[in-house]
Formats: C-alpha cells, structure tokens, sequence
C-alpha cells in the first residue's frame, strides 16, 4: 500500500460492489483484477447496520450508532433489512425488540415506519443511510464511485428488492444491478477456485437464509434453484437467548422496557459469539430488583435453543435440491456464507445435510461483497471481458388472483429470468373500461396466502359488449428480478395505461419526495444531479456508439451513417452545456436514428453466437485495455478542464 | 408463443440433444444477456432484454417434453392448450381418479411410504408414456397418423405431471 494517495481530479469512477446486510454491511472494489473490500478511517471493514437518529437531525452509522444504543434504544434501528419492504402490521414488527412504530393507517400501511423523536423514518431511509456512509467510505478510497451492484437475499420478493432499490437511488447511487447473495458468494469462489461443477450456497445471515444449487460450467453460473425464508437468522438465535436471559434477570413480560430489551439482546449476540468456540460462557447481567446476576450457558443449552431455527433451513435446503433435481451425493461442493454459520451447530447440521465438508475459506462476512465488485466491474466494462456470465432465476412464483380468489401461476419459481409471460383477458360486462389484476408472489393455493406486490387498473378499454376485447397483459421480470407490467387491447391494437398500486412499499412520487428532502438546497441539488446523471448515461452512449462504429461500420446502410454522425455531433454540442433535459433530448435522437442498426448487430451477434464464435473477441480488441468507465473518465476530465 | 426450435437455432425434433441445446442456450446468453449490454444504448438494452427473455423462454419450452411436443405440433399447424385437447378415454380417466383418492387417502393418513409408492407407480407410467411419444415423433411415421397419435399422450402426461406436482406438494408439506 502507498504510504499517502496523491488526489487525483481525472481518477476514472470505480464500479463498487454493496453488500447490505442485516447485521454489518460492507463496500468492495477490484484492484488489478482482484476484489477486495474496503476499510474506514478506523481500519474496519464492516460497518454494522445501525442507524441511530437524534433530536436535532444528526444521523449515526455504524459502531458510533451501536455504542449510542443501549441509551437510545427506540431511536436506534438495528437489523433493518428485516423491514424492508414490508407492511406496517406485518408480524416482524410484533417480534421482541425495543422500536416504536407508527400504528398503520389507512394511507401508508404499506409501509413500516418508525418513530424516532416524533419523526417517521422508513426502512428504505434507514437503508440508504447505511448505503452513504458506504458509498462515502468507497469515496475516501477511491477517489470517484461509479455505477453500483447492491446485493439481496435471493429470497427476497418483488417489494423487499424494489425497497433495496430505492435505498440506493436515496443514497445517491446508481445501481447498475441487484445481485443475490449467494450468487455473489458463487462468484467470489468460482473465480479464486477456477473449478467448475456443481455446487450448492448456504447462506445464514442476521435476518435472512437463501440456499442455492447453481453449476458453474465454463464462466457461466447459471442457477438451478434457489429457496430460503426472509425472515431466518442469527437474529432469531438472539432472540431466543435473549428470552431466557430476560427470564434469569427476572424481568416480567410487562416490564421489559427498550433499554433492557437492547442488553437482553446485545448480551444473547455476545453469548453466541463466544460460544463458537467455546463450551461455555458467563455473563454478568443487572437483575430485576437491583444488583446483577451473573448467567451461565452452556454451548449443549444454547444448541438445544437454536436447533429449531437451524432445522427450518432444511425445509428449504431439501426442496431447493428437488427443484434442480439433484442428490446430495452429486454435488461438488457447498459453500457457506454469512456470519451465522460460524455456529458449530449450523456447520455440523450442514455436513449431514449435504454429506460435504462445507467450504469456509473465503471470509463469510466479507464473501459476497467481494462477488458483488466483480459484478460490478464486469457490468462497468472495466474488467475482463472474458467469459463470466450469472443466469439467475426467480425465487418465487409469480401469479395472478382469478375467481374465488385462487392464485393463477404465470411464472413459476426458479424460472431463469429476464423472464416474461403473456395472458390475455377479455371484459365481463358490457361497455367496461377499465380492469383490475391483482398480482400475487408466493407459492400457496390462495392468493390471500401470497404475498400481494401490487394491484393494476388498465383504464381506456374502448366501450364493446361483455367479452369483445381482448386484453393482452405482458409481464416481464428483469434482471434485477423486478416485476414490470405492459397491456395492450387486441382488437384495437391500444397501448393501455397501467396504473400500478403497489401494495408494499413506496410509489414513485414518494421516492422523489424523500430524494429532494435529504439535499440540503433541495431543488437546486436534485437539478444538479439530474445534470450529472445526464451526462454519465449521454457519455455512456457516446462511447457505445462509437465502439460500434469501429465494429460494425458495414452494417449502416447509405445515408445512415451521416445521420449517425450528425446525431453524435448534436450530442456532444449539448454535452458541453449544462441543460439536462437538452441532453436527455439528444440521447433520444441518437437512440432513434441507431435503433435499425442496433437491430442489425444484435441479429450478427446472435448469428456468430449460433456459429460457435464468441462477439466478445471482437469486442475486446476494439475497447482495448482501458474500458468504458477509464474512457468516460479521460472525455470528463477534457471537458471539465475547458473550462 | 415464440417458435423455441428457431429461437435457439435447433433442428425440430422430438428427440433433441439436451446437452447441446443448453451449449446453444449459454451461448447466446453470453451475447444477449442484459449484463453484456448495460453500457450500450436504450435501444439496444430494450433489445437485449427482450431477446433474452425470448432465449430463456425458447430454454424452458424445448427441455420440458410436453411444451416441445407442443412446439413441434405447432409448427404443423396443431395448436394445443392445456384444457382444450379431446377428452381423454374413460377407463383411463377412472384409473387416474382412484389414484387420486388413494394419494389423498395417503395423504390424510400421513402415509409416506404410500406417497411413494404410488408416485413411482406414475413415474413409470410416465415414462413409457414419453417413449411412445419419442416413436410417434420419430421419422417414418405419416404425419397425420403421428400427430393422432401424439394428442392423447400429450393428455395422459398432463395428468401425470399434475399429479406429481401434487406428490411434491404434499413432501413439502
């Protein structure tokens, strides 16, 4: 390491992989080809997922947070990720823990919120807190961020990801990708082991469990399935210790206040520590009436409190296996993630479920940030364009509420996404304009036992008898896993309108709102960062553009070319201003006039694919060395010092 | 429906070469991908995506062997759905009807062997159905006698599909 950093204005922005998780959190980039991960000022790497708010609006992250808490009990939030999209009377919010939380209405049920000194604070604004104390972290480094992969629980649903999403754009972050935990495990490994095959990720955080069986053949993981609970962790281990500790320490269930719920609750997580490698341990505790009681636990007590917890996780494990088809015996290897599976008990149970020796060698806590950089640098186009390539799948089912309420599977879980389906529909009364799905996630008969993601009206069906138009609904998961729904009316060819009603979490006008509340000068700064934005993506396609003009110049037909050029032109005439939307107006120009080309090159690279011949070699000669970010960067730079 | 035989670029067989089919499938993931496109134009990002979508589709349907008989009717012109073939023979309607009640019995009872059981007794059955189906498909064969053939089957193996996928339910409790 150099012994001092000399600032530099014309450092390229460095894609940064998140790993957000319930108990710690943590930022990791690559360096000559290698991740690792990032250390703050005081030479930690993880930051722990605490939030703590004051009366007079400061914020605090991380140890400063968790030193606060045992005083601030209700005004600290720990394990927010296990409220993420969520709705105000789901039942994690009834579980033992010292918050307040602002009692459901009507209007914003939707939505947990917390109450801090009168304040509504909402998971996502907890999140992205975290996330600006990371992305700050990543900037001490690093000089400039760029684009960012955050991870999620593979479990997670639609609106705990859509959450996860919000948090970043919150922070100020553009998130080139989510990408779940395990497959970000499946990365870090696969690229240090080099070894292909079979392969299955048991990861045990604070608050969620994924299992996921992939094979890694070639540089591609591609997922087989995938399973979990988003509500299972090391958390719950707390929780369990925590109630018998409480029960020593004679506290009455009436009168268990914040404060003594925090030290039941911190001292169960010291407890479990120690007892990893441990037979026993003491803890000297304040007692009920005055005094202290010193409490002992045996690993043999403590195991015999967690094993429920850890035999759920083989509920999933055992169906995960059956959805890829796949004996234990046939597996290559598993891999254990996060820092639950530290437990000696967890370690055991896993090698008689899998008959492996699990793999640890790769920090647990640091393992899927690790994979979440080299995503990031992939997706970035500063790494190497080999070969590497995730094909992940949906985790859960995806269906639509039909008559008397049963859930209709449009998608089934583990289907490898980007993923669409089409149903159609027709209206049931005469002269009937408008039209309700309600689309449900989950894997039950009714739809009442799904989980519900959102309710769309099409609106502007033309007036015809009962049963005349037919209603084309397109829904379409993305990469990230996100659920996006288009419609149409056959009969007239109508693009309908789809309103979305999301039923957790926030609507688009909400997020806007809390972006221009946490700027200083509101407005202004939104303005600006929509200029910056701008710019990235306009550079971006520049780039792009001219890559393929090195490429596949001999597909433009006559005339195109010029349109190209000048389109480019008009570009880089709007660059050098400082109009945002004149900007976006040009990219839209460019996008058009390049559109029919665009078409071209993809059906060559689908036909050279076909062939056996790999595009990316052509690709890699002509982006050279220096990739898209590096090039951005240099243009920026040049532009800047014009000035 | 998209055409998955030309989506992948796969001769139309009934018999097709997995392993080959997934090589094709990788293959053009690793082009198509939306990862491989997030720094190129909204045009070509909207274009990834949806060939993507169509390759991962065009992936699910050929290595499921009742949507690739599917297909394959298809591209003779035959259209089938899921409620809309002919109504299958009673004996055998009656047949499945007491391997019904005897899951649900098993099911009642908690009986895990009986699940077993009678799952194998369908799995086999199963099989053999996939076979007769590989023949009727199989070059040689007058086609329109094939495709008579072959939509019986397709029914048979629906109902075996749908009861397994209640056995899988009930082992997951």
């Amino acid at each position: 390491m150099a012994l001092f950093e000399i600032f530099d204005p014309k450092a390229p922005p460095r894609p940064i992989g998140i790993d957000l998780g319930t108990t710690n959190s943590l930022v990791a980039y690559v360096q000559d080809g290698k991740p690792q991960a990032v250390v703050d000022c005081d030479l930690e790497v993880l930051v722990p997922s605490v939030v703590g708010y004051d009366d007079r609006g400061n914020v605090f992250v991380g140890r400063t947070a968790q030193r606060r808490a045992l005083g601030h009990p209700k005004e600290t939030i720990v394990s927010v990720k296990r409220f993420m999209g969520r709705g105000a009377s789901d039942p994690e919010t009834a579980r033992l823990g010292p918050y307040e939380f602002v009692p459901p209405a009507d209007a914003d049920a939707n939505v947990v919120r917390f109450r801090v000194y009168g304040r509504a604070v909402t998971p996502v604004e907890v999140s992205a807190d975290i996330l600006r104390v990371l992305k700050k972290n990543a900037e001490d480094k690093l000089q400039r961020v760029g684009g960012a992969v955050i991870t999620v629980p593979a479990y997670f649903d639609d609106a705990q990801r859509q959450a996860t999403k919000d948090a970043g754009r919150l922070a100020g972050l553009e998130v080139l990708r989510l990408l779940n935990e395990p497959t970000a495990a499946a990365l870090a490994y696969g690229l240090e082991k080099k070894q292909d095959g079979l392969f299955a990720v048991y990861d045990l955080g604070g608050g969620t469990f994924d299992i996921t069986i992939l094979v890694l053949d070639n540089g591609i993981f591609q997922v087989r399935s995938t399973g979990g609970d988003s509500a299972l962790g090391g958390d719950d281990m707390d929780r369990a210790v925590a109630e018998v500790l409480l029960g020593r320490m004679g506290v009455e269930e009436a009168s268990r206040t914040p404060e003594v719920v925090r030290l039941a609750l911190d001292a169960a997580r010291a407890a479990k520590h120690s007892l990893t490698d441990r037979e026993a341990v003491e803890l000297e505790l304040p007692a009920a009436g005055g005094g202290s009681t010193v409490v002992t636990i045996e690993r043999a007590h403590f195991e015999h409190l967690i094993r429920p917890i850890v035999e759920r996780t083989g509920v999933a494990c055992r169906r995960a296996l059956k959805d890829a088809g796949v004996a234990p015996e046939e597996l290559d290897g598993v891999i254990l993630v996060g820092g639950a599976t530290r437990v000696p008990l967890v370690r055991r149970y896993v090698r008689e479920l899998f008959k492996h020796e699990p793999l640890a060698d790769i920090d647990p806590d640091q393992v899927v940030a690790l994979g979440a950089a080299v995503q990031a640098d992939l997706l970035a186009g500063t790494g190497p364009r080999d070969e590497v390539l995730l094909l992940d799948v949906l985790p859960l089912s995806l269906g639509l509420e039909t008559m008397g309420g049963v859930t209709e599977k449009i998608l089934p879980r583990n289907t490898t996404i980007p993923v669409g389906a089409t149903q159609t529909f027709t209206t049931y009364a005469d002269h009937q304009t408008g039209f309700e799905l309600h689309v449900v996630q989950g894997e039950r008969e009714l739809a009442s036992d799904c989980r519900s993601l959102a309710k769309f009206t099409l609106k502007g069906i033309p007036p015809m008898p009962a049963g005349m138009a037919r209603l084309e609904v397109t829904f379409r998961v993305d990469a990230d896993g996100l659920l996006h729904v288009t419609a149409r009316e056959l009969t007239t060819g109508i693009e309908q309108k789809v309103e979305v009603k999301p039923t957790y979490g926030l609507d688009d006008e909400a997020v806007e709102q809390m972006l221009l509340d946490a700027l200083d000068h509101g407005e202004e700064d939104l303005a600006a960062r929509r200029l910056a934005e701008a710019r990235v993506e306009a550079e971006r396609i520049r780039f792009a553009t001219e890559r393929a003009f090195v490429s596949d110049a001999d597909l433009l037909e006559p005339g195109e070319a010029e349109r190209v050029e000048r389109e480019m032109q008009n570009l880089g005439e709007a660059l050098a201003g400082n109009d945002a939307s004149a900007i976006q107006n040009r990219v839209e120009e460019l996008d058009h006039v390049t559109h029919a080309w665009a078409g071209r090159r993809m059906n060559r690279a689908i036909s050279r694919a076909m062939e056996g011949k790999q595009v990316s070699d052509v690709e890699e000669t002509v982006a050279g060395a220096k990739g898209v970010e590096a090039h951005l960067a240099a243009e920026q730079a040049s532009a800047h010092g014009g000035r | 429906m998209i055409d998955p035989f030309d989506t992948l670029g796969i001769a139309p067989t009934f018999d097709v070469d997995l392993a080959a089919v997934e090589k094709r499938y990788r293959d053009l993931s690793r082009v198509l991908h939306p990862d491989r496109h997030v720094a190129s134009s909204p045009a070509q990002r909207r274009m990834s995506l949806g060939k993507a979508v169509e390759v991962n589709e065009a992936w699910r349907l050929l290595r499921d062997p009742i949507r690739r008989a599917e297909a394959l009717l298809k591209r003779h012109g035959v259209e089938i759905k899921e409620g809309s073939e002919p109504k299958a023979d009673p004996e055998f309607l009656m047949e499945m009807m007491e391997h019904r009640e005897a899951l649900s019995e098993a099911r009642a009872k908690r009986d895990k062997e009986a699940v077993l059981r009678l799952a194998q007794r369908i799995r086999t059955r199963e099989k053999a159905a996939l076979e007769r189906l590989s023949s009727a498909f199989a070059p040689g064969s007058s086609e329109s006698e094939a495709i008579e053939s072959i939509v019986p089957v397709l029914g048979e193996l629906r109902y075996y599909r749908r009861f397994l996928d209640e056995v899988s339910a009930i082992e997951d409790g």
